[in-house]
C-alpha cells in the first residue's frame, strides 16, 4: 500500500462562528491525483489555504507524509513541499517568463545566500517551457501573455519549485476548451510525479484527469469515491440539485 | 538580451567616465555645486532601489539622510576650530555653552544632561561608523516591524512619513544637544590622516564622485544578484513569492536596508561638501523631492534615478537664476514632472531604453518574409 503523502485529521477553522471546514479529515496517498468537488461556498478554497497556511486553523491538525505542519508560516510549507496555484493566476507580471521561471528554481530561500548570480538551472527551465509550451515567449514580460498563458505559466512556477505535494485552485477557470484541454494534458503529465490536489468544477476537465473526487458540502466531506460512483451518488446528487432533483 | 545589457553598462561606463572629467571644465564654484548634485544623484539610488525595485515608497528617506549628516557632522563639530576656543581643553560645541546653565562646567561630559552623547564623536571615524551604522539599524528594526506584520503599500508610505517629522520634531526639540532648528554650523573638515577635504578642491569633488562611481555600480550588480531578481518577483507578487518558499518580509527589510545605508551615506557626503547638518533634511518636502527626481529620471533604473536627480538640480540651478525665471522656476520644475508623469511614467529612463529596444530590433522579421510570397520577387528569380 502507498504511503500517504498529506494527512487531514478532523481540520476545521472557525470565522467568528462560522465554520467554513468542519472537521475535514482525509487521506491522500503518495502520487494521487485528487479532485475536490463542492458547489460554491463548500469550503473547497478554504481548505486549500488552511493546507498552505494561508489561514490558520482552529482544530485539528494537517501532516506533510510524518511532518506536523499545521499553522506553519507560508513559506516554511511551501520549503517543506507544498506548491500551491491560486483561483486568480499570479506571477512575476514585469519579470520574463524565463525570469520567472528562475525565480522559482531557486532552492535557497535565504537572502544572504542569493548574493550571488545566475540561476544553474537551465536545462530543468527549458524543459518546464517545452512542457507549457512557452518556449516562444521565454524572453517576453509576463504580463503580455494571454490569460491561459499566465495560467500555464504559473502551473510552469509549480513544476520547477517541483514541490511533493502541488495544489490547484480551479486551474481552468476563465479558458477556452482547447486550453483547458491543454491544461488537463500538463496536469496528466506530472501525475505520478507529484501529488495533485485539484479543486474544480469543470466536469469535462474533471472526467479528464480524476483518479478519486473527494466532494466537499457545507465544510464537511460529504462523499469519496471514482468519477463513477460520485456520478451515481445519491447523497451527491442531492446536496446539488436539492432533495427533489431534476423534475 | 546580452547585448543589451552590454549598451547598458557602456552608458554607465560613459556616465562615471563623464562625471569624472568634469572637474577640468569647471571651476571651484561649480565644482562644489556638483558635487553636491552627485549626493543628491546617490539619494536618487537609493529611492530608486527601495521604489522601483522593492515597490517600497519610502516618503522618509530624509530620516535615513538626516541620520548619517547628524552623525558626521557632530565629530565635524567637535573638529572646528570654535569648539576648541571654549575655554577648555577637550573641544565643546559653541552652542552648548550658549544654552548652558550658570556655574555648569565647560566639558562635554557634564555641560548639559545629555551633552555626554557626544563624547565619542571626539574620533570622527567614530562619527563615520555611526552614520552608516545608524540608518541601518533603524532601517532593519522598521523593516522588520513593518514588513513581517504584511504592512504594504500607502500604508508603508505614511508611517515612515510620520516617522520623519516625528524625528524631525524631535531633533528641533533637544535643543541642548542638537542645536534645534540652527542644526550644526561652522564644521571642520573632513580629514583622512593628514589630508583635509575643503570643500571647494577637486580632491573632495572626486571623493564624491569615486563615492557615486561605487555606489552605483554597486546598486546594479545588487540588483542583478539573485536576491535582487526574487526581490523584483517580491514586488510583482508577494504571495507567489511566498508560495514558492521565500521568506519574503526578510528580502524587504534586506533592500530597505540597504537603500537605507545609501541615504545615509549621502547623508555623510552632504556635509562634507556642504559644511552644516540642519533639521531642513528631514522635511517633508525634501524627502518627496527625492521621489520627484526617481520619478523623472526613471525609478525602475538605478542610473536613470542617479540622472534624474543630478539633472533636475541642475535645471533648477540654472533656471532658478535666469532673470525673468526667477519668480517661475519653481512653476517649471513642477511642469516637467507633470509632463513626465503624464506621458513618461517609466521616467526619462523609460524612454532611452525604449530606444535601445528599437536600435537593437534593427532587423525586422516582417517585410523580408512579406517579400518570399511576394510574386513579383519570385518572378525576378
Amino acid at each position: 500500500m502507498a504511503q500517504a503523502a498529506l494527512t487531514i485529521d478532523g481540520l476545521g477553522v472557525d470565522f467568528e462562528g462560522f465554520k467554513a471546514v468542519n472537521g475535514v479529515s482525509l487521506i491522500v496517498e503518495d502520487g494521487e491525483l485528487r479532485v475536490l468537488l463542492g458547489a460554491n461556498g463548500a469550503g473547497k478554497t478554504t481548505l486549500m489555504d488552511l493546507i498552505s497556511g494561508k489561514t490558520k486553523s482552529t482544530e485539528g491538525r494537517v501532516f506533510l507524509h510524518d511532518t506536523d505542519i499545521t499553522n506553519w508560516e507560508e513559506h516554511r510549507i511551501a520549503r517543506a513541499g507544498i506548491g500551491r496555484k491560486f483561483q486568480i493566476p499570479s506571477v512575476f507580471k514585469e519579470l520574463t517568463v524565463r525570469r520567472n521561471l528562475e525565480v522559482a528554481s531557486c532552492r535557497n530561500p535565504g537572502v544572504f545566500a542569493n548574493l550571488g548570480f545566475g540561476f544553474p538551472a537551465k536545462a530543468k527551465i527549458d524543459e518546464v517551457l517545452e512542457l507549457i509550451g512557452l518556449t516562444d515567449e521565454a524572453s517576453r514580460v509576463a504580463a503580455y501573455l494571454s490569460h491561459g498563458q499566465t495560467q500555464w505559466l504559473e502551473l510552469g512556477l509549480l513544476i520547477t519549485q517541483d514541490p511533493k505535494i502541488i495544489l490547484l485552485d480551479e486551474p481552468t477557470a476563465g479558458m477556452t476548451q482547447a486550453e483547458t484541454h491543454k491544461t488537463s494534458l500538463i496536469v496528466n503529465n506530472l501525475k505520478g510525479r507529484h501529488t495533485i490536489i485539484v479543486v474544480e468544477h469543470d466536469m469535462a476537465f474533471v472526467r479528464e484527469i480524476a483518479e478519486r473526487i473527494t466532494v466537499l458540502h457545507l465544510g464537511q466531506v460529504l462523499a469519496e469515491g471514482s468519477v463513477s460512483d460520485i456520478e451515481t451518488n445519491p447523497k451527491v446528487r442531492e446536496a446539488y440539485l436539492g432533495s427533489k432533483g431534476i423534475s | 538580451m546580452s547585448s543589451k545589457r552590454r549598451i547598458d553598462w557602456a552608458i554607465y561606463a560613459a556616465f562615471i567616465f563623464l562625471i569624472m572629467l568634469v572637474p577640468l571644465l569647471m571651476d571651484s564654484f561649480w565644482i562644489n555645486r556638483l558635487a553636491k548634485y552627485l549626493v543628491f544623484g546617490m539619494l536618487g539610488i537609493a529611492v530608486a532601489l527601495s521604489w522601483g525595485y522593492a515597490g517600497i515608497l519610502n516618503l522618509g528617506q530624509g530620516l535615513f539622510f538626516g541620520a548619517g549628516a547628524y552623525m558626521l557632522a557632530m565629530s565635524l563639530k567637535l573638529a572646528s576650530q570654535t569648539s576648541l576656543q571654549q575655554g577648555s581643553d577637550k573641544p565643546v560645541p559653541d552652542f552648548m555653552l550658549w544654552n548652558a546653565e550658570p556655574g555648569a562646567p565647560t566639558e562635554l561630559c557634564c555641560i548639559n544632561k545629555a551633552s555626554f552623547l557626544w563624547l565619542p564623536f571626539q574620533s570622527q571615524w567614530f562619527g563615520v561608523a555611526m552614520g552608516l551604522l545608524l540608518p541601518i539599524v533603524i532601517a532593519t528594526v522598521l523593516g522588520a516591524v513593518v514588513f513581517r506584520k504584511r504592512i504594504s503599500g500607502v500604508f508603508v508610505s505614511i508611517i515612515t512619513l510620520a516617522l520623519v517629522l516625528l524625528v524631525r520634531l524631535v531633533m528641533i526639540d533637544a535643543q541642548p544637544v542638537t542645536n534645534g532648528f540652527n542644526g550644526l554650523t561652522d564644521l571642520g573638515w573632513f580629514k583622512i590622516g593628514e589630508f583635509e577635504f575643503d570643500p571647494y578642491i577637486t580632491a573632495t569633488y572626486y571623493l564624491i564622485a569615486i563615492s557615486l562611481g561605487v555606489v552605483l555600480v554597486a546598486a546594479r550588480l545588487l540588483v542583478e544578484t539573485r536576491a535582487g531578481v526574487i526581490l523584483q518577483a517580491v514586488r510583482d507578487d508577494q504571495n507567489r513569492a511566498r508560495y514558492l518558499g521565500f521568506d519574503v518580509p526578510a528580502y524587504q527589510t534586506f533592500f530597505f536596508s540597504v537603500s537605507a545605508l545609501i541615504a545615509g551615506f549621502a547623508g555623510m557626503l552632504y556635509v562634507i561638501v556642504s559644511e552644516f547638518a540642519s533639521p531642513t533634511f528631514m522635511d517633508l518636502s525634501f524627502s518627496i523631492t527625492m521621489v520627484v527626481w526617481a520619478a523623472v529620471g526613471g525609478r525602475a533604473s538605478i542610473l536613470g534615478a542617479c540622472i534624474g536627480a543630478i539633472a533636475i538640480n541642475m535645471i533648477s540651478a540654472t533656471v532658478s537664476e535666469t532673470e525673468g525665471f526667477a519668480e517661475a522656476w519653481k512653476a517649471i520644475i513642477g511642469l516637467i514632472f507633470v509632463l513626465v508623469v503624464l506621458y513618461l511614467p517609466r521616467g526619462v529612463a523609460g524612454l532611452a531604453h525604449d530606444l535601445v529596444d528599437r536600435v537593437a530590433r534593427k532587423a525586422p522579421g516582417a517585410a523580408p518574409m512579406l517579400r518570399v510570397n511576394d510574386p513579383s520577387s519570385q518572378l525576378a528569380e
